[in-house]
């Protein structure tokens, strides 16, 4: 095969060699990786070009670092929250805040579906966590982890694989040093209205820029001295660095 | 009808070794003076211990003999269990003491697919109870005994069964009937060997020899004179006991002696076509209080492994004071439960059920606060306006609302609210710490009528490191800001 690969090559120097690769058995970097499983819309047309398959993988362990609780992760789930089946639930594993009921159903996400969980300890949130990916009965598993090696990050990706459950973490943006099994890290952070996204690794090259996503309630106007001037909080080398 | 005949020839040593799958050197013993092997485990057999033997010349052989005195208290107990056990295969069944049990499966045969597969299944369901038995099946219920008890029960039934029977030895006649040993003696005595034999004696002579009990007896075996037999009524509680086979504190040893009551309890409901949606297991000790570990599993269910599932967690989180002896399973109130058809295209419920057992699962490990479900309420002070619940079984559609606010409200919540450094002086400071306020106020002022009341200007405003978020200002002195959630 090499060799007739080789061949037709030299015979036509323009011949996309690459292109006669089946599908699914070779992957350049340069290109971005398909047919890895199914995935779901993010809500976001931007976000969606710049992820491999056009969404969340729906069975993989996802990484958001946040610089900082309450810049607009939950914003940025809300699309793929408000679409929970009706015979799943939706597990949150020791958040941070209280998750408010009010809003949540203002912005449509299915409360009797909401599954809150608050373990007393950080062994016991990974053990719900795990137990909540493994048993197939959620549409998402959102977890905040107080700690996470990488022996611990590596079983809920396996389980998240096995049952193909989308896992969402959310970790410090410290967290970004570690390396990790994830298959896709996003490093978010405030800018004014809207929710910065820095992708860190993906199955797909390196992204250049940042993108910037609108949340919700931009009708507001922001004050003229933009957040947007601020130094730089997630250097490119970084990003570089963390994505393979 | 058609009597299936199970015998557990291994009851006195299996009442203590079910409770583990290695019984080791377990012996058991009986007769008061001069005690005597009464079963040994095959790894004390193997040593050279045998059933009738001395105590003493047993433990010459083998030094390390675990022994337990017999008990036929709990002997007949586990008989009782596996007959609530039982049930689930028929509901005519009847006690044949001291180790039988008889069930007439004429009705049941379609269900179970026929003789064999029904007697591969008792068998193979009282291995899941710790409890070895042969069984056997004719249509008499002392001739299926006969047949058990002499091995005879492996292939299914030839239309001769009376030839079968012919040639069992006489002494099967003790089993079960009213026959004397000196009416064997006597039969013995004039040549008879087999039942055949006696059957080709004249029965008027052997009614003036004081022998009517054994044609009488015989006459029940051939089916030639009804056998009546009273049918056991099931406990309407389920209350049995496992003994250990030796004290432990490990979780797994203790789990697998569970796991045989939580399959007899299995059983048990089935017979009744029921479920269960709690259970106590009592942990007893030699000494101290009994540890109770209640089962709740959350919706009615039957399932064996489930049931272990949720102990196993109850049993790692427990720490045990001393040794447990024994395992005691109550079980009360099932619930009837419909079975669950099967589906051409799949199975809908399955999502459903392990939606369910998610639930069950967490709440066994992290307990019952650990686990919510969210819901506003209809409140004004914002704190206040929202509230927790026990899980429902499932995940289900939408309920109704409360009517919910017309502002936009945060999607996080700080449980408290955090007051910031305010810049400038009293009525004219703004919020300090970098924060630029967006929109507002929105004013609340709420519950004047409790201890709790508020008066309050909610504000939208940018951290300094550009998170939208919700402040509030008191209205009354010292008019402190606070930070009270994130937009998210």
């Amino acid at each position: 095969m090499g060799l007739a690969l080789a061949r037709s090559a030299s015979a036509n120097p323009t011949v996309d060699v690459a292109g006669r690769l089946a599908t699914g058995l070779v992957w350049q970097a340069s290109r971005m990786a398909r047919g890895s499983g199914p995935v779901r819309p993010t809500g976001f047309a931007a976000l969606d070009a710049e992820l491999p398959g056009g969404g969340w993988p729906a069975s993989a362990l996802i990484e958001l670092l946040v610089a900082q609780p309450g810049c607009g992760e939950l914003g940025l789930l809300l699309p793929l929250l408000r679409q929970t089946p009706d015979d799943r639930w939706l597990a949150w594993i020791a958040p941070p805040f209280i998750p408010y009921a009010p809003a949540l159903a203002a912005a449509g996400v299915p409360l009797s579906r909401l599954l809150l969980i608050t373990p007393s300890s950080a062994g016991e949130i990974l053990w719900a966590t795990r137990q909540a990916v493994a048993s197939a009965a959620c549409a998402a598993v959102l977890c905040w982890p107080q700690r996470a090696d990488t022996a611990a990050l590596r079983r809920l990706q396996l389980a998240a694989e096995e049952s193909a459950t989308p896992l969402f973490l959310f970790r410090p943006e410290n967290a970004a040093r570690q390396s990790s099994p994830a298959s896709l890290r996003l490093a978010l952070s405030p800018a004014g209205k809207h929710l910065r996204v820095d992708i860190l690794k993906r199955r797909g090259p390196p992204t250049a820029a940042p993108l910037l996503l609108p949340l919700r309630g931009d009708d507001l106007a922001v004050p003229p001295s933009d957040v947007m001037a601020r130094p730089d909080p997630a250097p490119a080398a970084l990003a570089g660095l963390c994505s393979r | 009808m058609l009597w299936l005949a199970l015998i557990l020839p291994q009851l006195p040593l299996q009442v203590f070794a079910r409770g583990s799958a290695e019984p080791g050197l377990l012996t058991v013993t009986e007769g008061a003076p001069g005690r005597r092997i009464c079963a040994a485990s095959p790894q004390a057999r193997a040593l050279g211990v045998k059933r009738g033997q001395r105590l003493a010349s047993a433990l010459a052989v083998a030094p390390a003999l675990q022994l337990r005195e017999r008990n036929p208290e709990l002997e007949e107990a586990t008989l009782k269990e596996v007959a609530d056990w039982a049930g689930a295969y028929t509901p005519q069944l009847s006690f044949c003491p001291p180790d039988g049990l008889l069930l007439e499966i004429g009705a049941s045969l379609r269900l179970f697919g026929g003789e064999s597969s029904l007697r591969e299944s008792l068998l193979a369901g009282l291995a899941a109870l710790g409890l070895h038995a042969v069984a056997a099946t004719a249509p008499t219920p002392l001739a299926a005994r006969w047949l058990a008890r002499a091995g005879r029960g492996g292939a299914p039934l030839p239309p001769d069964w009376r030839g079968m029977l012919d040639e069992l030895p006489l002494a099967v006649l003790l089993d079960g009937s009213d026959v004397a040993g000196h009416n064997l003696e006597l039969l013995a005595g004039i040549g008879a060997r087999t039942l055949g034999d006696i059957r080709r004696l004249p029965r008027a002579g052997l009614a003036r020899r004081d022998a009517a009990a054994v044609t009488h007896t015989l006459a029940l075996a051939y089916g030639e004179t009804p056998d009546l037999r009273s049918a056991y009524q099931p406990p309407p509680r389920f209350e049995h006991r496992l003994v250990m086979p030796s004290p432990t504190i490990a979780v797994e040893p203790l789990l697998f002696a569970a796991r045989r009551l939580f399959a007899s309890l299995s059983g048990w409901l089935a017979a009744r076509q029921a479920a269960a949606d709690h259970c106590r297991l009592v942990l007893m000790h030699e000494h101290g209080e009994d540890t109770v570990v209640d089962i709740v599993t959350g919706a009615p269910s039957r399932d064996q492994d489930r049931l272990g599932l949720l102990a196993r967690e109850r049993l790692a989180a427990l720490s045990l004071p001393e040794p447990v002896v024994e395992l005691r399973l109550h079980a009360d109130a099932p619930s009837p439960l419909a079975p669950r058809s099967d589906d051409l295209f799949g199975d809908p419920g399955t999502a459903r059920e392990s939606a369910r057992l998610l639930v069950d699962r967490l709440r066994a490990r992290l307990g019952e606060d650990s686990v919510r479900q969210l819901r506003p309420l209809a409140e004004h002070r914002p704190e206040r306006a929202w509230g927790t619940e026990p899980p429902a079984d499932a995940p289900r559609a939408e309920r109704g609302m409360p009517p919910l606010p017309t502002q936009q409200r945060p999607l996080w919540l700080l449980p408290q609210a955090r007051r910031l450094q305010p810049q400038g002086k009293a009525a004219d400071a703004t919020p300090g710490e970098g924060f630029r306020l967006l929109s507002g106020p929105e004013r609340i002022e709420s519950g004047w009528w409790d201890e709790a009341g508020i008066r309050r200007d909610y504000y939208q405003a940018l951290d300094a490191q550009g998170a939208r978020c919700w402040l509030y200002r008191e209205l009354d002195p010292p008019c402190d800001w606070y930070l009270h959630g994130y937009f998210a």
